[in-house]
């Protein structure tokens, strides 16, 4: 009898025990697959093994929109998840919805997190924040475009890698008699549109690029600089010096390959993939041109690609468990590792020392392109822009500027279309954030 | 219609709840919700809303998009449905005079009609690559440069190929069915009639295979309309630029991808209606078939 | 003129008997015959070329596949990306190997087919065989579900689900998409070609309408049965949208989400692990092509009874 008092006390404060050191699980829903999913899943379990109160599991929930989508359900249903990754073009309807998400410097603030916005990189640092400059999405997965270069074409051509296009307008030809497709890209909208904004720091929308509020924000894409800007496109392409293959981004970049086209911009993260290649030429990267003729320096760009949103509605000890991650993820030691694993670019200062420090670019210095373009001089219209209902804008764009480079329409009636559409799109969405 | 029966009151009821339960909650409701959501401009979240009356069909009318994806439905929907029946026919004739490999050439011609609609779409991406895709290669012999996702014909085309691939194994067994059922006695009365294999085939099979033929042509009419949406999602993967685009998909593209609730579910009614139409025709041919035979 | 023959038999039979003779005897080489043939040897070739060019995209490395797309060149990686496919797990849990997604895609399709025909069978048999008053209103009730595909009505239906306390669990996964009227209205096509003589004999026989349908209407309505077995397996067999929705652990993963999150990475920078992807298609195809293939039999016999 003393036996089973003995267990059955020792197996009481057992329990005891382990109900006081019950872990809070955290959830974070996600839309990277592969080799990134890979990553996330390494992140995750960096946080868990390295403290013991909390317990974070990343779920893989389709692709971005269906991400999106399962959190927007979940959310209406009370089931939202705790971190969910949202992408840059669904961004506005996020923070347009006062109450879904804990703006993520008031979570780490009222955390006991320190929390300085001049850590972060500065292209990083405002896209998505409010127009007081608070972060409220922490960037997760972000990059910027730049211009790839086969090094071995240019070096036959004779001609060296061009910082504006005006430099491109006078190597292309050479490159042209040397048998390249001088340059390609493979994301109109944010390439030529969104990035070619903030790189001549002009603005593209109003109401602060968008931030001011949705009520009335106007999209500025029918200005005579893009204009200029894809009449000369069009021109090149006519005359055989850019190559336009559809609104797919492997089927442009395919050609640099191939060694088809000897440059093309693409993303700062594409120089992961590249180096797994193995290809059979030396490349190189550098920042996307920019026209001298608007504007004497370049600008910094915006990011592109996703961040994470804390979402409303949990309980105080999920919250704490919320920030605690953000505090590991920002950490330099995690972004690091995630900047050399993936190529997004690392988005604190400090991370971007340590891999300074350790050598990473001396190994891959295309790696540095990204980061150095987001630290650019910065202007009142390079935070970023927030505009509702973006993805069918740029689905507008993408229409729009192909029918103009397939000879389907003039550039005039392909920026009023989009002027028009985008802004039916964005009073549309001014009129869902009513309450 | 007065058939023989049974009078029990309360088991057919208990026997029908299952599937009304369900079809109630899972259905009804949601579409209430569609219904009532196309009049409003809301917040996906549910946060905020504002009435607009029938503003989000009005524009669907003004938007030449809609209009330009409409007839890409329709275009889509009767050359899928067109091809898809016409191959199966011609392979399920065949299959009926061959004598020797019938059941051989069954099972090969069967099993794609269990390949999923991504995968599909997967295949069609490869076999249809701008640089290397086999079928480009091909039709470059012939001096036609495809440039799918790129040229909007050549992207239709391509869509259009890998539904009616699809499509095929389905219709060729029921036509393969159809001739095969068909008794020896006419068969034979056939072959006394008429000397040319082309002439018996319009005068005695085709009428015979006409019922097969008509419930086919719903059916298949239904699945390019809806079911191909899985494959077009990957061939165009969320990038639609200015590629064609059925009006289902652009509900997902609304709807799910946009989240642009009221527009989407304006769309979707109008598409309700529409298939009630085409349901409502359905119903009353088949019905018609089922008193002939 | 009909031709006057030398035998008593009358002449439309002694032309089918000559002709019947003729098919009998070891025939001559036929050009129709070859022209069949060559017809139906085209037609399985595009049916089989895209899966046997799968097979050989998997044997080769990744980046190749990048580079130059399918080519005849069978390389050495098809033991490795099959040994990724079927145990390399994705996510975070390790639970989303290709066996374990196997598994689920498998209850999926079993726990649609069956689950959606008994109760399919139950409506069908309410409206056919009982003299409702709202026999017809039930049907359109029903018929009309085919109008709004699921895509459509996802976000409110997953919050049913949701309030249900359905949500990530099998019953949720599968029973939202049992609404929908196709096995309904199958059933009842073929309910109401079964002769009337055998309800009116059950019924002097004594036996009620449940002996009659579990003792007389199943066993009849057995090639039925499995021609709709066949279609609602594929069927939920291949379900991705709902799934994604619904599951929140990774555990109960599909095959065919499984391909979606290997093949997403075809957006940006990196290789997407081609060989691993198609082999799980692959792997996908197989339950589908096996059932269809062994229940080909009645499939087809039951497809086509409900036509009379």
């Amino acid at each position: 009898m003393n036996r089973t008092l003995i267990t059955t006390t020792v197996a009481t404060f057992g329990l005891m025990a382990s109900a006081a050191y019950a872990e809070t699980e955290i959830t974070w829903w996600h839309g990277m697959g592969g080799h990134l999913g890979d990553v996330v899943n390494q992140i995750a379990e960096g946080f868990n093994e390295s403290q013991s109160d909390y317990t974070i599991t990343p779920v893989f929930k389709g692709s971005y929109e269906e991400t999106l989508t399962g959190a927007i359900a979940a959310f209406r249903a009370g089931e939202q998840p705790n971190i969910v990754q949202v992408f840059d073009a669904g961004a506005a309807t996020v923070i347009g919805a006062q109450g879904a998400t804990i703006p993520v410097q008031d979570l780490l603030e009222q955390n006991g997190a320190d929390f300085d916005i001049e850590d972060y990189i500065a292209g990083v640092r405002y896209f998505y924040a409010d127009s007081d400059g608070k972060m409220i999405g922490m960037p997760f997965n972000s990059s910027s475009p730049v211009l790839y270069y086969n090094e071995d074409a240019l070096a036959k051509a004779g001609v060296d890698a061009p910082a504006t296009y005006e430099d491109f307008e006078d190597i292309a030809p050479a490159l042209k008699e040397a048998g390249y497709i001088p340059m390609v890209q493979t994301h109109l909208p944010w390439e030529f549109v969104e990035n070619f904004h903030s790189r001549h720091n002009l603005p593209f929308a109003t109401n602060n690029n968008g931030y001011d509020g949705a009520d009335g924000t106007q999209i500025l894409i029918n200005s005579p600089e893009m204009a200029m800007h894809f009449t000369k496109v069009k021109e090149w392409l006519d005359a055989g010096l850019f190559g336009f293959f559809g609104t797919s981004w492997d089927d442009n970049k395919a050609h640099f390959l191939d060694q088809s086209a000897a440059m093309y911009i693409g993303s700062s993260g594409d120089f992961g993939g590249l180096t797994a290649m193995d290809l059979p030429f030396k490349w190189a990267s550098t920042y996307l041109p920019y026209w001298s003729e608007i504007t004497p320096e370049g600008y910094q760009t915006f990011i592109g690609g996703a961040s994470l949103f804390a979402m409303a509605g949990h309980p105080e000890e999920e919250n704490a468990a919320t920030a605690a991650f953000f505090e590991y993820l920002t950490s330099p030691e995690v972004q690091y590792m995630w900047h050399r694993e993936t190529g997004y670019v690392p988005i604190t200062t400090a991370a971007y020392e340590m891999a300074k420090e350790d050598g990473h670019y001396d190994r891959f210095p295309a790696a540095e392109t990204g980061i150095k373009q987001l630290m650019l001089q910065s202007g009142e219209n390079t935070a970023g822009y927030r505009m509702g209902f973006y993805v069918q804008i740029r689905d507008v764009e993408n229409r729009e500027l192909s029918k103009f480079l397939n000879g389907e329409t003039s550039v005039e009636d392909a920026l009023s279309t989009i002027e028009a559409e985008g802004n039916e799109l964005l009073g549309r969405f001014s009129q869902t954030t009513t309450n | 219609m007065k058939r023989a029966g049974f009078d029990n009151r309360w088991l057919p009821m208990l026997l029908l709840i299952p599937q009304l339960s369900i079809i109630c909650l899972f259905f009804y409701w949601p579409a209430w919700q569609a219904l009532r959501s196309s009049f409003y401009l809301e917040d996906p979240f549910g946060l905020g809303e504002t009435f607009v009356g029938l503003k989000n069909y009005t524009r669907l009318w003004d938007s030449s998009q809609y209009m330009k994806n409409a007839w890409f439905t329709v275009w889509f929907a009767t050359l899928v449905t067109f091809f898809s029946l016409a191959i199966a026919l011609l392979l399920a004739v065949k299959a009926d005079t061959v004598l020797r490999g019938a059941r051989t050439y069954r099972t090969l011609l069967m099993w794609v009609y269990a390949v999923a609609p991504p995968v599909a779409g997967f295949i069609a991406l490869i076999v249809f690559n701008q640089r290397w895709g086999p079928l480009t290669e091909f039709f470059a012999q012939f001096g036609w440069q495809m440039k799918i996702r790129l040229d909007y014909f050549d992207t239709a085309f391509a869509m259009i190929v890998a539904s009616v691939w699809k499509q095929v194994p389905v219709n060729f067994i029921f036509f393969l069915s159809g001739l095969q059922s068909i008794p020896r006695s006419v068969r034979e009365a056939a072959l006394i009639d008429n000397r040319s294999g082309l002439s018996r085939f319009w005068t005695v099979t085709f009428p015979l295979l006409a019922p097969t033929g008509f419930f086919l042509l719903i059916i298949n009419i239904t699945y390019s309309l809806f079911d191909t949406f899985g494959m077009i999602d990957t061939i165009l993967r969320n990038n639609p630029g200015d590629q064609p685009v059925t009006l289902v998909y652009q509900v997902y593209l609304d709807g799910f991808r946009g989240q642009d609730i009221g527009g989407s579910s304006a769309q979707s009614v109008v598409l309700m209606v529409l298939v009630l139409a085409l349901t409502i025709f359905q119903f009353r041919l088949v019905e018609r078939r089922i008193h002939y035979t | 003129m009909a031709e006057l023959s030398q035998t008593p038999l009358p002449p439309e039979q002694a032309r089918a008997a000559s002709l019947e003779r003729r098919a009998a005897r070891p025939r001559p080489f036929r050009w129709g015959e070859a022209v069949n043939h060559i017809v139906l040897i085209a037609g399985a070739l595009f049916m089989i070329a895209p899966l046997l060019m799968l097979v050989q995209m998997s044997t080769v490395p990744d980046a190749e596949i990048m580079r130059t797309g399918p080519s005849f060149a069978i390389g050495d990686r098809l033991g490795p990306n099959l040994d990724k496919a079927l145990f390399g797990s994705m996510s975070y849990s390790g639970e989303t190997t290709g066996i374990n997604m196997f598994r689920n895609s498998m209850i999926l399709g079993l726990g649609f087919a069956i689950g959606k025909i008994i109760i399919a069978m139950m409506a069908a048999y309410a409206i056919v065989y009982f003299r409702l008053r709202f026999a017809t209103l039930a049907f359109w009730l029903i018929f009309t579900t085919l109008l709004l595909p699921l895509e459509v009505r996802i976000v409110p239906s997953y919050e049913i689900t949701q309030k249900l306390g359905l949500l990530n669990t099998w019953t949720g996964l599968i029973v939202p998409l049992i609404a929908s009227a196709t096995a309904t209205f199958f059933f009842r096509q073929f309910f109401l070609s079964v002769p009337e003589e055998l309800v009116e004999a059950a019924r002097i026989d004594g036996a009620g309408p449940v002996r009659f349908f579990l003792d007389i209407l199943v066993p009849l309505s057995r090639t039925m049965i499995a021609a709709m077995f066949i279609i609602m397996f594929v069927y939920g067999w291949n379900q991705y949208l709902w799934p994604t929705m619904v599951s929140t652990e990774e555990g109960k993963f599909t095959l065919v989400q499984g391909i979606k999150q290997i093949t997403q990475g075809l957006e940006g920078g990196h290789i997407p692990e081609f060989g691993r992807s198609n082999l799980l298609a692959i792997l996908a195809v197989l339950p589908p092509v096996l059932v269809v293939i062994f229940l080909q039999r009645w499939f087809v016999k039951g497809l086509t009874e409900s036509d009379k």
